[in-house]
């Protein structure tokens, strides 16, 4: 995300990206916004109607001014004053007003139909996403970055809104604005026509070079950017050793080297995008300067009346703005497209496979845990486990060991299938747990994870996660089986304190104590603690060792542990290797089989 | 506003041609009009086709003009803004040099990223918005309706009016979206918040079967952003449809009040068209300042954040008058000594190290052992002087920390961090910061010290590239080497916070064998958690909430502290004590 963050930040997140299959996902997002075609189709009309005005606008103003200046020249002449009344201009001004009236009334509507529309799209397919996350396969998760899986629901989606929002009916009108005005213009008279169809071309020629140089500026900003980057988040982060080796001087020279070259580079790159307006403004007016001369002429010659005149000129200006944004908007109309087919890509992933028809539910709970020939791996022909067999007895305490990579967790995540095996089969109390719903499993486990995740809630509604409905007297009680009840009530909101994700007042170590509170309140049957204890210290660890005791009592463990002298007086020891299970036993069996075990065991000491 | 300027006024001459340039762009804008005007005279009235050639060629002439200075303006203002953001980058990272650890701390290292990375890019930003849309705005309305007004009294009230009505309502809108938009940011903030953590906590939520309320949770936030997004849109739409409506008004009165005053011959017919023209531009600029301006809210909320950076007076200073060689030069003078020392954070209920007195000599190790969140690493901190001592004082070779600058502390220290660091770069690069000019001999002697052997396997031995943070290196890869780095540096004491943790048995032992041997003369400490690292050390004292808990060696602290056993005791469970006993 930090990445990202940054790169949106400097403005140089436009990727030009073209969609893979522009008109299949134009399809569906049509599909996707079926509650919206009427509001759709009404914007439609809007758009057709107001463009129709709005180019008989011009028109019929040239006509009231020819009238008024025929009335002015024929009063003069007389030597008289003349004056706008009811009967002499002024119906006609009314009439002209109404016209223009009547493009303001269509404008008005569409804007404010359109005002909802992209957004009410992006909600629909956000909920989708929303919906698809609880359906996707844990696999999914750990291939993916979280940064992308979360740009796919926010950033994309938000490109999507803006680019549609201004874009859709921008890309509408001019379409409309574009035909209608130049085919008023070649009514009025082809030479003009042509002066400006030629200063177009002109400039649009001329936008083509600058977006080609202002792409490579932009890109060589972007590795200064890359640079410094890499450069601040180093120096901060190793602030206490650059200033313990006294190296301020030398990290602040090459500091201000990288800023140097930034600003370099972005004087360049923000030249080339901020001079391309009045880059091209320039050729139009030299444009209009060619027309005016020309129509200035046609004036003298009486081929033009100053009506017509002027009216061509509203023309050019109706005409030439939507003709040189049109790049950009079919530009930006792209990378929404692009935007959006990421977005569908991720709706389109496959699903875990379905839950059983008629769910089996387990008498009751008991906690015995029987692994039989189970095979695993994320593609079938490449197996990351093999052959693994064991059984947990009910209440017992299964230890986990190996280094990393060796397939620990993984072993766990099958337990609780966010995993599906691909051969054996994995019992609790006697029953395939693919026989169950995933949902009626997993109230069976509780997990301590070293990872500890809490959501954006109150202390006391984290502690309760798992039961909702639990009384604060319980919830406390939970806090004080974890050994954290007197922390929380050392905080100036107590348990009604709102953790956030920036929360710098709880250690690492305190909210692994509240993920504990969390399982004791939840009270399962069986218990996986995925190196819980890692991140607070051994003396913490004891005290809460002694709590776990407790909690494990009566109940089935799978403990991960790091430090192998937690796990001496496991009732079953599972030494693990490359994904498959190369001892097991009892801390005192494995020691006297003198093998892989024993050797790890005792490079500890040695 | 004030940083502003400060940072826009070594750039004084460059600004007044920004600005130059700019009024040049938007006379330039009014004058084309005023001429088309004037060939729409000429046309119906002379007939003289000489003139409308003049005025094209003065046509051609102002609008190259006013193109010119308008690209030029670009020039100047993305030089402007490119200067800027280095002086301000600079000037940020500078001050955080300054910085105790606990200045530092207060701002935390992501958000002094943020702040010296996208918010200076936010304000740039802001700063090239203000000169090329905001600034032209008043430029504008000033010259168009004084262009109005040499046209005709009657026009130039008109547009008055016009212009007065359009910016009292942007004005409003303004103050309107300024409030929305602060709450769509949140709630973008919000979504984001929300989204990622389902994200991270699938494993958990799905443990808990709590997806349908993650989903209601996501479903929330999604809708309130819709609904803020939407009605943002709905101002905007707004504000825009009443600007299509004001053009309207004023060219219908234009034609109106125009034809009546052509009439009784104030002006011209093409007159006309060119206030028409004015009006366009006037309006047309007010909108896209509008734009600009709701946006500025953001420039300045990050401006902030940058100003405090700045405003922050560092708590650690060097005295102004330090002496040159303070130093005791007595052998027997211990090198550090903690005299009574208490840390208390502001706004803490506890200290975080309170009472601490002990001394580090010569020859010596001196050992801190202590669970997470006694306070054992604050004191390397307080030693390195990156932190003061809210009372109590710290003396270094027989003179107190605060008498001598922070330079000369420092340069007779070598620090071993808890978090190893190695900077991008190669591995000698790395070791030189110890000492810029070491020769090869002293490097791999330092590699060798500190049982870095891997590096010899290295294709590129000594040259081997290290990412960011050492990133293509094991922790205890990581640690091995930042301890070579410190043993490039003859210091008169060694700090080793917790820097052997990620060091298996084995090295662990040899590495502080040779260690030993290595630094006969120079005072030793060593902050650790496992009591196997430090049990032969000559003194080790045994932290427990910021006091000390208990002092001695391994075998008066068996016999003495109690928590001292239960620290032994939770690293050798299962009874296998001895053999731990039998080390080195």
């Amino acid at each position: 995300m930090s990445e990202t963050g940054y790169e949106t930040a400097f403005g140089l997140g436009e990727d030009g990206q073209a969609p893979a299959n522009a008109l299949s996902t134009l399809r569906r997002l049509w599909r996707s916004a079926d509650d919206q075609h009427g509001k759709l189709f009404i914007v439609l009309f809007c758009v057709i109607a107001y463009t129709l005005l709005s180019v008989l606008g011009p028109l019929y103003s040239a006509h009231v001014v020819d009238l008024l200046w025929e009335g002015i020249k024929a009063s003069l002449s007389r030597g008289q004053v003349f004056h706008v009344a009811w009967d002499y201009g002024g119906l006609e001004i009314l009439l002209l007003f109404s016209l223009y009236g009547g493009a303001w009334i269509f404008y008005t509507l569409m804007s404010f139909l359109m005002a909802s529309f992209a957004e009410q799209l992006s909600l629909r397919l956000r909920t989708q996403i929303s919906e698809k996350l609880n359906r996707l396969p844990l696999s999914l998760y750990d291939r993916t970055k979280t940064g992308d899986i979360l740009s796919r629901a926010t950033n994309d989606l938000d490109k999507m809104s803006e680019a549609l929002q201004t874009g859709l009916l921008k890309l509408f009108t001019a379409a409309g604005m574009i035909t209608g005005s130049l085919i008023m213009m070649f009514q009025f008279h082809l030479g003009l026509t042509l002066i400006f169809l030629a200063f177009m071309a002109l400039s649009l020629i001329l936008t083509r070079i600058f977006s080609q140089k202002t792409l490579r500026c932009a890109a060589k900003r972007q590795q200064s950017v890359g640079v410094l980057t890499g450069l601040v988040e180093e120096a901060y982060t190793g602030r206490s050793v650059i200033k313990a080796f006294h190296r301020e001087e030398e990290s602040a020279a090459q500091l201000h080297q990288a800023t140097q070259e930034l600003a370099q580079a972005s004087q360049k790159a923000d030249f080339l995008i901020n001079a391309i307006n009045p880059a091209i403004r320039l050729v139009n007016r030299l444009g209009q300067v060619g027309i005016a001369l020309l129509a200035g002429k046609l004036l003298i010659d009486g081929a033009l009346t100053v009506g017509r005149f002027q009216a061509f000129f509203q023309y050019v200006y109706q005409a030439a703005e939507p003709l040189t944004e049109a790049a950009y908007m079919i530009n930006s109309m792209q990378s929404a497209l692009a935007c959006v087919e990421r977005t569908y890509r991720l709706l389109d992933e496959e699903e875990m496979s379905p839950e059983p028809a008629h769910p089996v539910v387990p008498s009751s709970s008991q906690g015995r845990i029987v692994f039989e020939k189970v095979a695993f791996g994320y593609a079938p022909e490449r197996l990351l486990m093999k052959n693994i067999s064991f059984t947990a007895e009910k209440g017992q305490k299964i230890a986990i060991v190996g280094s990393t990579g060796a397939g620990k967790t993984t072993l766990v995540n099958l337990l609780m299938r966010f995993y599906e095996i691909r051969k054996g089969r994995i019992l609790l109390d006697g029953t395939d747990i693919r026989l169950m719903t995933r949902a009626q499993l997993r109230s069976h486990f509780g997990m301590v994870l070293q990872d500890t995740w809490l959501f954006q809630g109150t202390i006391a509604e984290n502690i309760a996660y798992g039961r909702p409905n639990a009384t604060r007297e319980e919830i406390i009680a939970a806090a004080r089986a974890a050994r954290i009840d007197f922390f929380i009530r050392t905080l100036p909101k107590g348990y009604d304190t709102l953790l956030s994700d920036s929360e710098e007042s709880i250690s690492a170590g305190q909210r692994q104590l509240l993920t504990i509170a969390r399982v004791f309140l939840y009270d399962p049957a069986v218990l996986i603690l995925d190196e819980a204890t890692s991140s607070v210290d051994t003396r913490t660890e004891m005290e809460i060792s002694a709590a776990m005791k407790a909690l494990m009592e009566n109940r089935t463990s799978f403990v991960i542990a790091h430090r192998l002298s937690t796990i001496v007086d496991a009732d079953l020891i599972l030494l693990m290797e490359k994904g498959d299970i190369i001892e097991q036993g009892t801390h005192q069996q494995l020691l006297s089989k003198n093998g892989a075990y024993a050797s790890l065991y005792y490079s500890q000491f040695s | 506003m004030k940083t502003i300027l400060y940072f826009l006024s070594p750039y004084k001459k460059l600004c007044a041609f920004t600005l130059l340039a700019m009024i040049l762009d938007v006379a330039g804008a009014l004058l084309i009009p005023r001429l088309t005007a004037d060939m729409i005279n000429i046309g119906v009235t002379s007939g003289n086709m000489d003139y409308i050639f003049q005025k094209g060629l003065l046509m051609i002439l102002i609008s190259l003009a006013a193109g010119g200075s308008a690209i030029l303006g670009s020039y100047f203002c993305a030089r402007l803004s490119a200067n800027m953001g280095k002086d301000m980058r600079n000037a940020l990272y500078d001050k955080s040099l300054s910085f105790s650890a606990r200045d530092f701390e207060q701002f935390t290292t992501g958000s002094m990223i943020t702040r010296t990375l996208s918010d200076v890019n936010v304000v740039q930003q802001a700063v090239v918005w203000c000169i090329q849309m905001v600034l032209p705005v008043p430029v504008m309305c000033v010259l168009g309706i004084i262009m109005a007004f040499s046209t005709d009294a009657g026009m130039g009230l008109l547009l008055l009016g016009v212009t007065a009505l359009v910016l009292a309502l942007a004005a409003l809108v303004t103050k309107k979206a300024a409030f929305i938009f602060q709450r769509l940011q949140w709630f973008l903030d919000q979504m984001n918040t929300v989204v990622r953590e389902s994200l991270t906590g699938v494993r958990v939520i799905r443990a808990f079967n709590k997806e349908p309320f993650q989903e209601q949770r996501m479903r929330k936030t999604f809708q309130d952003y819709a609904r803020s997004a939407i009605s943002v849109n709905r101002l905007f739409a707004g504000l825009d449809c009443f600007a299509f409506l004001a053009i309207n008004f004023s060219v219908v009165g234009i034609i109106w009040l125009g034809g009546n005053r052509v009439g009784q011959g104030h002006m011209q017919i093409g007159d006309i068209t060119a206030v028409t023209e004015y009006a366009i531009l006037i309006l047309f600029y007010i909108l896209m300042a509008q734009m600009v301006i709701l946006l500025l809210p953001r420039a300045h909320v990050c401006l902030g954040r940058i100003q405090a950076v700045l405003h922050q007076e560092p708590e650690i200073l060097d005295p102004s008058q330090a002496l040159r060689e303070p130093f005791s030069q007595d052998p027997r003078e211990p090198v550090a000594v903690f005299e009574e020392v208490s840390l208390r954070f502001p706004q803490a209920d506890g200290d975080t190290l309170s009472h601490l007195s002990f001394a580090c000599r010569r020859g010596e190790t001196t050992a801190i052992i202590g669970g997470t969140g006694s306070g054992k690493s604050t004191i390397g901190k307080l030693l390195l002087r990156f932190l003061d001592p809210t009372q109590g004082r710290i003396l270094f070779r027989g003179v107190p920390l605060t008498q001598l600058t922070q330079k000369q502390l420092r340069r007779r220290i070598a620090y071993v961090p808890q978090k190893a660091w190695l900077f991008s770069g190669t591995i000698a690069d790395n070791l030189r910061h110890g000492k810029p000019r070491a020769s090869r001999e002293e490097m791999e002697r330092a590699l060798e010290v500190s049982q870095s052997h891997f590096v010899n396997s290295l294709p590129q031995g000594l040259q081997s590239p290290v990412s960011q943070g050492g990133a293509n290196f094991s922790g205890g890869q990581k640690q091995r080497l930042s301890i070579a780095r410190a043993l490039m540096k003859k210091a008169d004491l060694y700090i080793f916070d917790d820097s052997f943790s990620a060091l298996d048995f084995k090295t662990d032992a040899a590495l502080r064998k040779a260690l030993a041997k290595e630094l006969p003369f120079a005072a030793v400490l060593i902050i650790a958690q496992r009591i196997s690292t430090i049990q032969n050390a000559s003194c080790i004292i045994v932290l427990d909430q910021g006091r000390i808990a208990g002092i001695g060696t391994h075998s008066q602290l068996m016999e003495s502290c109690e928590i001292y056993r239960d620290i032994l005791r939770s690293q050798t469970k299962g009874g296998e004590n001895r053999h731990v006993g039998n080390r080195i």
